[in-house]
C-alpha cells in the first residue's frame, strides 16, 4: 500500500477546519488590505478576509550517483499555511509530499511517495523579544536545519553535519525572539521536546538521508532540551552562533550531549558559511560524532553563483572520518526560481553520502 | 555596497540628497522613531509598538527607485541579500511588508490603518498622517519620476 493511503490525513482535515473556522476573526483588522496585492513568487497568496497566507515550494531533482542507477524525482512539494489570529496569535503548518514520482531506467513509480506533516505549531507573541511556540517545529541546531528547503540553500546536497547527529524535528515547546545586545541583534531559541509523550505527527528523520545512502539509522527524539544563540554584526553581514542540546534518541536508545557552532559572512565578492558540532554519548563505549563544513559562494554575472563546500565528518557508525567535497553552480534567473548543478566527491562516504552528479530545479511560490 | 548614507532630520541641501519621510497615522501613539527601530520594523524583528499595537509596515513596488533607496539606506542590504533574508523568513511563516502600488496609496493606507508605517517623499505627506522620522540620504539623488509631487501630477 502506498504511503499516501496512510499518513496524517485526519490531521490535515482538522487543520483545514480550524483555519476555516477562524476566518472572520481578523476581517476588520485587515479589511483595508482587501485591495488587490501584486503577487510575486516567494511571498504566497494572501487572503486578507481570512488573514491566511498560502504558499510553499517545489523542486525536481536528478541524482546521477557513481555506480548507481540514475533517478529523476519530484523530490519535494511543500505547502505552507500561515494563519494570523488576532494581533498576537499565529498558526503555521507545512505539509510535504516527498518523492511523489520517481523515474529510474524508464520505470516510473510512486512507491516512495510519502506525505508528512513537516511542521505544525501555534505561536503567541508575548512581547517584541519573546514568542512562545507549541507544536512540531524544526530543531534549532545550526542554521542549515532551520532553512533547509531546496530553494533556500545553495547546493543540492546537504552536509552530514546538519542531519547525522540529531533529530531534525522536535515536538514540544519553544521560546524564541530577538533582543538587542550592545546595538546588535541577538536571536535566541530555547526549546524542550517530549516527542515520546506527545507523539504528534512523528517524523522518522534519517540520520543519513542523502539519495543512495545505505545507512538507515534514524534520529528520533524521546526527550530533548536545548537552545541556540545567533549574534548579528555588521548590519547582518556577519552572524555567529552556538547551539547546545541534551537529548535522548529512541533507536538505539541513548542519551547524548551536543554542542555546535556556526557562522555566516557575506562580503561584496564572496559569502562564507560553516557549521561544526560534537556529539558525545553518556555511554562511554559509544563513539562521539564530530564534524563540520565550510562553504563558499562566489557571485558571477547574470545571477549565476559558484558554490564550493568541504566537509569532514566522523560518524559513530563507521571507522574513520569521511571527507566530502562539493562544487557546483546555482542560477537564479528570476525571483523565486532556482537551478542547481553539483558534483559531490568524497572518501569513505559511499554509505553515508554517495558521490555523484546532482541537478535541482526549484520554485518558491 | 551601493547606496547612500543617512543624515536624520536634516534638510536636503543639494541635488545629491534625497529626503524620505517615514509616516504613521495621526492617531498612532508613536511620535518619533530612530533609524534602528525603523530597520527592525521593516525586517519584522519588532512587531509591537510601545502600546502593544502591531506595526504594519508597507513597501512600494520592487521596481520603485524610492524603495531601492530606502532599502539600501535603512535596511543596509542589497536586493539579492534582502531577497535571501525574506526567503528565510517566509520559510518560518513571516512575510515581508505589504506592497502598495504608489506613494499616494501608501499615504491613504497609513492614514486609515492603526499601526501602519510607510515611507514617501515628504511632499506626499498630508494632514492625515504624521512624519515620525525624516531621513536625508546623501549620495542617492532622486530621479525625475520620484521628484514629482502630487501637485505636479506625480504618484
Amino acid at each position: 500500500m502506498s504511503k499516501l493511503a496512510r499518513g496524517p490525513w485526519r490531521r490535515i482535515i482538522l487543520i483545514g477546519f480550524v483555519l476555516a473556522w477562524s476566518g472572520p476573526l481578523l476581517a476588520d483588522a485587515f479589511g483595508s488590505m482587501g485591495q488587490a496585492q501584486p503577487y510575486y513568487l516567494g511571498q504566497g497568496l494572501y487572503f486578507p478576509q481570512q488573514a491566511l497566507r498560502v504558499g510553499g515550494y517545489a523542486d525536481l531533482q536528478f541524482h546521477g550517483l557513481d555506480n548507481h542507477r540514475n533517478a529523476l524525482a519530484i523530490e519535494d512539494l511543500s505547502l505552507f499555511l500561515t494563519k494570523d489570529i488576532g494581533a498576537r496569535w499565529k498558526m503555521f503548518g507545512e505539509v510535504e509530499l516527498g518523492d511523489a514520482v520517481t523515474v529510474t531506467d524508464h520505470h516510473v513509480t510512486t512507491r516512495d511517495a510519502n506525505i508528512d506533516m513537516e511542521r505544525f505549531y501555534a505561536e503567541y507573541r508575548v512581547s517584541n523579544g519573546i514568542t512562545l511556540r507549541v507544536g512540531k517545529f524544526l530543531t534549532p541546531v545550526g542554521q542549515w536545519n532551520l532553512i533547509h528547503a531546496d530553494p533556500l540553500v545553495w547546493s543540492v546536497s546537504r552536509p552530514l553535519t546538519t542531519t547525522a547527529a540529531f533529530a531534525r524535528h522536535s515536538t514540544g515547546a519553544m521560546m524564541y525572539g530577538t533582543v538587542n545586545l550592545q546595538n546588535h541583534d541577538l536571536d535566541y531559541w530555547l526549546f524542550a521536546d517530549d516527542s515520546q509523550a506527545i507523539g504528534f505527527a512523528r517524523s522518522h528523520d534519517l540520520a543519513y538521508g542523502a539519495y543512495g545512502a545505505t545507512n538507515s539509522l534514524k534520529n528520533d527524539f524521546i526527550h530533548a532540551v536545548g537552545g541556540q544563540f545567533l549574534y548579528h554584526m555588521m548590519d547582518d553581514r556577519l552572524s555567529v552562533g552556538a547551539s547546545a542540546v541534551r537529548y535522548t534518541l529512541k533507536d538505539p536508545l541513548q542519551q547524548y550531549r551536543l554542542i555546535g557552532i556556526d557562522f555566516a559572512w557575506t562580503g561584496r565578492h564572496v559569502e562564507f558559511s560553516g557549521e561544526a558540532l560534537q556529539r558525545t554519548a553518556d555511554n562511554p563505549t559509544v563513539p562521539a560524532e564530530i564534524g563540520g563544513f565550510l562553504q563558499a559562494v562566489v557571485p558571477l554575472p547574470r545571477s549565476l553563483y559558484v558554490v564550493g563546500r568541504y566537509e569532514r565528518y566522523r560518524s559513530s557508525t563507521q571507522q574513520g572520518a569521511v571527507s566530502i567535497r562539493s562544487i557546483g553552480l546555482n542560477y537564479r534567473p528570476v525571483r523565486g526560481l532556482f537551478l542547481k548543478l553539483e558534483r559531490l566527491d568524497g572518501s569513505r562516504n559511499a554509505a553515508l553520502d554517495p558521490s555523484g552528479w546532482f541537478v535541482s530545479a526549484g520554485v518558491i511560490f | 555596497m551601493a547606496g547612500g548614507s543617512i543624515v536624520s532630520n536634516a534638510v536636503a541641501k543639494d541635488a545629491n540628497e534625497l529626503q524620505i519621510a517615514i509616516i504613521m497615522s495621526r492617531q498612532a501613539p508613536v511620535t518619533a522613531i530612530d533609524s534602528n527601530l525603523l530597520r527592525s520594523v521593516y525586517l519584522k524583528k519588532i512587531f509591537l509598538d510601545p502600546t502593544n499595537r502591531v506595526y504594519v509596515p508597507v513597501n512600494l513596488p520592487p521596481d520603485s527607485k524610492l524603495r531601492r533607496d530606502f532599502t539600501l539606506a535603512v535596511i543596509h542590504l542589497d536586493e539579492p541579500q534582502l531577497q535571501s533574508y525574506w526567503n528565510r523568513q517566509y520559510f518560518q511563516g513571516i512575510s515581508p511588508p505589504f506592497v502598495l502600488g504608489s506613494q499616494t496609496a501608501v499615504v491613504d493606507f497609513v492614514a486609515k490603518t492603526p499601526g501602519a508605517m510607510g515611507y514617501v517623499r515628504p511632499c506626499y505627506a498630508n494632514a492625515q498622517v504624521k512624519v515620525v522620522l525624516l531621513l536625508t540620504v546623501i549620495g542617492a539623488p532622486a530621479d525625475a519620476a520620484s521628484e514629482h509631487c502630487p501637485s505636479d501630477g506625480g504618484h
